[in-house]
């Protein structure tokens, strides 16, 4: 007895000493010491070319868009994110001294984009795509930190508290996540892809930061590398797969690629709606074409889609001969409803024209799930995003989740091969109630 | 009455708010000048029609003036809804007049009692307006005449009147010289009914192609409809609707939901002395949207009226027990009534039950009105309506006023139809002014609330019978009809009395009494009491005729079948123009032998009996005299269908519509509602219909109900015969023939016989599946 | 504060973002060529310009079409001549005239995409415009004129 006793404890101490060492080893690697805040006033002089450049950093990372609460001053945060962990708030980065980044030099900023720490030390959660951001040149991060400090207005907005539960809201446990989570290193070409290639490789994982949607993460909320661009619901939406798996009808193209950042929109797969409207209308319309063209090639060779436009014709044209009106129509009720309140805005001849898009070949019928098409028949499309100048009106008082579930399976069934969806009636009723707070904005 | 003063006292009633009301009313601002072909010349009110300089104008009638510039205003009654009403009677008069086109403008005029009976429906306004207006223009023309002959010293008879001026002894004048010198004559009844009237050989505006005067502004957004009133100063007001139409009253009002809401003002119960509105609130907001939100937060409670479970079912229950109850219904006078002795005699008998949903208008313009108080105190009502004698009373007991301090202003009609012959939507509008002290009121129904506020088209049962003899000619005929009757509801004592001494409505029979010689006809319509307890039963396009031709044109093609014969030659075998049948001057020359003829007519076109067709496809023919015996519109349709057997969808190939109606006052305009009417008929043949659920219309808006569309608008041929009898109505008679044509066409195609309307695609599934 | 284009001019309305733009242009601005028949999108009645795309107002947002040029009915030509009203006009399509802005903006909108329409795509774009008094036969011939018309400019 005494010598099972004997032989537990020691073992239970030398088990406490190696936990004791691990937490030791780990608080040294987690530990990160806070930068000096700068002098007021102290900025560098930079160059007009370098802000420049920061405005297009700021752009394609469409800072704007996750650091800015519906109504609030731009850059000053509190925008919430819904993730599976509980509600966290984006920080302020305008350049206030006290609630914002006003007193971080630029090591501090260029600490937090590429090991997502802020200037006091403390980890920021990866809600933070930091892992992106660290593959940004010095020189790119910089320009950023120039932009922002320059010309972004300072707000004195105090940060929201996140609202996760424990043990989650600890930023001490996040070093371990970043640990077996992410890749921390800077973008290496591949040296035998072309330099339009690697341009656009390095827009994308980086600063563009595609993955943080596209990718779907695991249970602890990273991004899966053996799933990359493999798609994700964002907010109660699909974020489509950019990979071969992508399930429209037509292969997005390089050409297709950068039309859609460019505009919103592209007559082969539709309209840039929910939350990828502002990345392009706040954000990657900006960059300068060759940037643009250059993230199509890259996402075009990683999914393997080459342009083969006798297919795309064929598809077409295929899907317009399926859109022709029907002498038969009203006793589908779906299809009844289609003709009455879609056709006069969605139907084409001979070929999709930008501001008719076609339902046939468009994306969000051709999804493994409805939400998109529900979210877009029940919101429609403001002027902030898809084409611009162009709107859809929206049907959510207009019909009911019998009628769109109607409509939509229509769609599905008639210009598409794919199975129906299931449970289609009752997606629309939960998505319905969860947007309710869309009425009167 | 002639003399301009007397006409301008008549006319300063309310002149400031009818000016401020003028100038809201149009785009383009003060419409009172003649405008060139490119736009309308047509104003709404009865304002001041433009005087010459010396302020001079000429009126021998009510109908109309003219001034020294030799321009014509013609004064309308009737309500423009798309017939362009206004155009086909100016035309008349102008022909007889003898005035260039270019220089007439029509006012449609706002209420007055000096216009007697102010109603547009029944496809009465040509019909009724040919001799009136006729009779005007002849009077101006001879007055005219004989003030230029007096002038210069010669016969009258030796004077020509052509394009506004007249001509004689080598001399020229035009009218608005000769009105310009002071000119007053004025006509008897008997002096206007003796006048000499053009031969219609000589008619240069009727019978041409004229473009009507209110088209122009329906193509630019200028058109002004009720729902486009604007008056200074006004709230809007949308109402919270009783579960009943009829017998249903406010418990409680509850609109602590809406307080403190942005536009809100206040809820109020309506309190109606002429009964027109039991149980009505309304919510005013200082906007539309703000009322309309507002409305959504207020909780009304309600007693229920008793017919709050009433379903179509019961309602046509109660019909099919009526229709066997030999105490109820009047008995029209069609001679020989005595059908029981037919019956007895019969060798062979036929009988056969028809029955028709209820039906919504849906005018596009959803009803809506605007309602004040003007300086003078009298109490303006701004909105279309198609009957405003029947609803003035109404408004002045609502009101608590004598009626001549109620004016209702003119405005377009987005659509009549007959439901704005029921102006009930009027009533809550001026309670609602009057519940705020006089200020202005507009009330808008949204769509869901208009369909539930429509007095649709009662459902109908109908039970034909037929008797024959051994020769199998028909010794007797039974038409027994029982529906919702809309005139009884609205106001009885437009209702004729049977033999029996029973009032019924015209416009829940007429078409039963038809021109075939059948030998003993009993024509029995009957109310149904029920349906007019539940809902106002409404007046719509075609009325009575648009189901009781449907019954009766399915009837003798089934008939026909009965007896072996072929259909066509079945009716014409029994269009022999005698006796009863025989026609009479002024509106009937001809009888039946005019529908014989244009029955043939349609025949010829559509190859009946001759074609050779596809399998399942089949043309099919039905005849009607269109409204009403004293005013026969003879009409003959085909059409010819296939149908798929297999999902019992009706394909719509071709419709083919022959018309006698008389002169053709506007050729282009004939064809348009000839038109339309045929497509009304087949959209409540085959695509649209409600049903009443608990006391309501199931369907409310166009998420379910389904009315044509474009593409459901088949190839049609329609033809006018060359006629100068006196002219009847178009605006229904087309309606008339299509249901029962499609329902020949479909038997004719794969041998189902379809007696219900609207025919669905399952009916047939069922129908064929069944055999 | 929305901003927007009315017929070529700037407008700034200050009502709730979420009123329906049909309403706006009714009500606020005044322009009441454009028609209120259903209010759910299917009768078309309310069809005006946003764009230049064909657009159902009753069911769009004004916050929807900040930023936008929105042309009704009244814009649509300044002379009232577009070659659809021309020919409107001519063949006397309308008859109670309600539901024709709505007809008119639609075919405009049709011409703009499809020059040279058949019968087919007069029915599927036309057909979500109602018109009650039935006039279909002679908007569908108006159609082909104005069409006919443009071609030849």
């Amino acid at each position: 007895m005494k010598a099972q006793k004997k032989f537990t404890s020691k073992w239970l101490s030398r088990i406490f000493g190696v936990l004791i060492l691990g937490i030791i080893a780990y608080s040294i690697y987690a530990y990160k010491p806070s930068i000096e805040p700068i002098a007021p006033n102290s900025l560098p002089d930079y160059d007009p070319a370098v802000i420049e450049r920061g405005r297009l950093m700021v752009a394609a990372g469409y800072c704007a868009v996750c650091h800015t609460e519906k109504g609030g001053a731009p850059y000053a945060g509190n925008y919430a994110m819904e993730t599976d962990f509980g509600t966290i708030y984006s920080t302020n980065i305008t350049p206030d001294r006290e609630q914002g980044i006003g007193s971080w030099s630029e090591a501090a900023f260029i600490r937090a984009m590429r090991e997502g720490v802020d200037r006091e030390g403390r980890h920021l959660f990866p809600a933070f795509p930091y892992n992106h951001f660290a593959k940004m040149s010095e020189q790119d991060i910089v320009a950023t930190y120039a932009f922002i400090m320059t010309q972004v207005k300072p707000a004195q907005v105090t940060q929201r508290n996140n609202e996760l539960p424990f043990p989650l809201n600890l930023r001490y446990l996040q070093a371990g996540w970043k640990l077996i989570s992410v890749d921390l290193k800077p973008y290496q070409p591949h040296s035998e892809k072309s330099d339009m290639w690697n341009r656009g490789a390095y827009l994308v994982e980086g600063i563009a930061h595609c993955g943080a949607c596209h990718t779907p993460r695991n249970v602890i909320g990273a991004e899966r590398n053996s799933e990359k661009f493999e798609g994700a619901i964002i907010d109660d939406w699909i974020a489509p797969a950019l990979s071969a798996n992508n399930e429209s009808s037509l292969a997005w193209s390089a050409a297709e690629f950068s039309q859609y950042l460019k505009t919103g929109a592209t007559v082969q797969h539709g309209v840039a709606i929910g939350p990828m409207a502002p990345v392009v209308h706040a954000g990657l319309r900006e960059l300068p074409d060759s940037d643009l063209t250059a993230i199509g090639i890259y996402l075009a060779d990683l999914a393997g889609n080459v342009d083969t436009e006798a297919t795309s014709t064929a598809i077409i044209a295929a899907s317009l001969d399926q859109g022709k009106p029907n002498q038969t129509y009203r006793w589908d009720a779906g299809e009844r409803l289609y003709a009455t309140a879609c056709a006069s805005c969605h139907y084409n001849v001979e070929q999709i024209a930008l501001g008719r898009p076609d339902l046939g070949v468009n994306s969000a019928t051709n999804l493994n799930q409805p939400d998109n098409l529900i979210h877009a028949i029940l919101d429609g499309v403001d002027n902030e995003s898809g084409i611009s100048g162009v709107v859809m009106p929206s049907f959510r008082d207009a019909l009911n989740d019998q009628e769109i579930a109607q409509i939509a399976a229509y769609l599905r069934n008639s210009r598409t091969d794919h199975e129906p969806w299931t449970e289609l009636q009752q997606r629309i009723t939960d998505i319905r109630q969860s947007t309710q707070y869309k009425r009167g904005q | 009455m002639f003399k301009q003063k007397n006409f301008k006292k008549s006319a300063d009633l309310s002149q400031l708010t009818r000016r401020g009301f003028l100038i809201a009313m149009t785009a383009t601002g003060a419409t009172f000048g003649f405008r060139g072909p490119a736009h309308a010349a047509m104003t709404l009110s009865s304002d001041a029609f433009p005087a010459g300089p010396d302020g001079e104008t000429f009126e021998p009638t009510l109908w109309y003036g003219i001034n020294e510039n030799g321009q014509v205003n013609v004064n309308i009654i009737r309500a423009e809804m798309g017939q362009h009403v206004g155009t086909a009677i100016a035309r008349i008069l102008a022909d007889e007049l003898e005035v260039d086109w270019k220089d007439v403008q029509i006012t449609h005029v706002d209420s007055g009692e000096k216009w007697g009976l102010m109603v547009t429906g029944g496809s009465w306004s040509v019909w009724q307006s040919w001799p009136i207006y006729r009779q005007a223009g002849a009077a101006g023309r001879m007055a005219l005449i004989e003030t230029a002959a007096k002038k210069w010293g010669i016969d009258p008879a030796e004077c020509q009147a052509r394009d506004g001026i007249v001509t004689g002894g080598g001399k020229t004048i035009s009218y608005g010289e000769i009105v310009a010198t002071g000119l007053s004559r004025s006509y008897t009844e008997d002096e206007l009914k003796a006048l000499p009237l053009k031969p219609n050989s000589e008619l240069r505006l009727v019978g041409k192609d004229v473009t009507a005067l209110d088209i122009a502004n329906k193509t630019n957004g200028q058109a002004i409809y009720g729902i486009d009133a604007k008056i200074e100063g006004m709230v809007y007001a949308v109402p919270l609707l009783p579960p009943t139409r009829i017998g249903s009253s406010v418990v409680s009002i509850d609109d602590s939901g809406a307080e403190g809401m942005q536009g809100y003002h206040k809820t109020l119960q309506l309190d109606d002395p002429s009964g027109t509105v039991p149980g009505w609130v309304v919510v005013l907001g200082t906007s539309l949207m703000a009322a309309k939100k507002a409305a959504k937060q207020v909780v009304v409670k309600w007693q229920a009226g008793d017919t709050a479970k009433v379903s179509e079912a019961d309602i046509q229950a109660h019909a099919r027990q009526l229709i066997n109850d030999p105490k109820v219904g009047s008995i029209l006078d069609t001679g020989n009534t005595d059908t029981t002795t037919a019956f007895k005699q019969a060798s062979t008998s036929l009988e056969a039950e028809y029955t028709t949903s209820t039906v919504l208008h849906f005018q596009l313009e959803p009803v809506n009105a605007t309602a004040f108080q003007n300086d003078e105190g009298v109490w303006e009502i701004h909105t279309g309506n198609q009957w405003q004698s029947l609803i003035l009373p109404s408004l002045a007991k609502a009101l608590g006023v004598e009626q001549n301090k109620v004016i209702m202003r003119t405005y377009m009609l987005g659509g009549g139809f007959g439901r704005r012959l029921n102006g009930d939507y009027a009533v809550p509008a001026a309670l609602a002014s009057k519940a705020i002290g006089g200020k202005p009121v507009k009330l808008v129904l949204f769509r869901e609330d208009d369909t539930l506020f429509d007095s649709p088209r009662s459902p109908s049962v109908q039970k034909l019978r037929m008797a024959f003899d051994q020769q199998k000619s028909i010794i007797g005929m039974e038409h027994h009809a029982a529906a919702g009757w809309p005139t009884q509801v609205m106001v009885p004592s437009f209702m004729p009395k049977g033999t029996n001494d029973e009032p019924y409505d015209p416009f829940a029979i007429d078409g039963a009494d038809h021109w075939y010689s059948v030998g003993a006809q009993l024509v029995r319509p009957i109310s149904n009491d029920l349906a007019n307890r539940t809902f106002r039963p409404g007046w719509l396009r075609s009325v009575g005729p648009g189901w009781t031709h449907f019954a009766v044109e399915s009837f003798m093609d089934e008939a026909a079948h009965k007896i072996g014969a072929d259909p066509l030659k079945f009716r014409l075998d029994h269009l022999l123009a005698e006796g009863y049948n025989a026609g009479s001057a002024p509106n009937a020359v001809g009888g039946a032998a005019r529908q014989a003829h244009v029955l043939k007519r349609v025949a010829d076109l559509s190859s009946y009996g001759k074609a050779e067709l596809e399998k399942d496809t089949a043309i099919g023919i039905a005849t009607s005299f269109g409204q009403s015996r004293n005013m026969p519109t003879w009409v003959a349709g085909a059409v010819k269908v296939h149908v798929d057997r297999a999902s019992g969808v009706v394909d719509v190939q071709k419709i083919w519509l022959v018309f006698d109606c008389g002169t053709v006052i506007d050729p282009n305009g004939a064809r348009a509602q000839c038109e339309g009417a045929a497509l009304w008929g087949l959209s409540m043949a085959l695509y649209e219909g409600t049903r009443i659920e608990n006391s309501n219309v199931r369907d409310r808006n166009l998420n379910t109900y389904t009315p044509l569309r474009m593409i459901d608008t088949p190839e049609m041929e329609i033809e006018f015969i060359d006629s100068s009898e006196a002219p009847v109505g178009l605006g229904e008679p087309g309606t008339t023939v299509i249901a029962p044509a499609i329902a020949n066409a479909i038997f004719n195609a794969v041998g189902v016989r379809m007696r219900h309307l609207p025919i669905s695609p399952d009916d047939i599934s069922a129908a064929l599946t069944e055999r | 504060m929305i901003k927007l284009k009315i017929n070529g001019r700037d407008v700034q309305i200050d009502a709730e973002p979420d009123t329906p733009l049909l309403w706006v242009l009714r009500d606020e601005i005044g322009l009441t060529g454009t028609k209120y028949g259903c209010g759910i999108g299917m009768c078309g009645a309310c069809t005006v310009h946003v764009g230049g795309q064909a657009t159902r107002s009753c069911i769009t947002t004004l916050a929807a079409v900040d930023g936008t040029e929105i042309t009704t009915i009244e814009g649509l030509d300044a002379e009232h001549n577009h070659p659809v009203q021309e020919a409107w006009q001519e063949l006397r399509v309308p008859q109670c005239g309600y539901c024709q802005s709505g007809q008119i903006m639609q075919a405009a909108a049709l011409l703009n995409d499809i020059p040279n329409p058949t019968d087919d795509d007069i029915d599927a774009v036309m057909t979500g415009n109602l018109c009650r008094c039935m006039t279909y036969p002679r908007i569908r011939q108006a159609v082909r004129q104005a069409a006919a018309a443009k071609r030849e400019i």
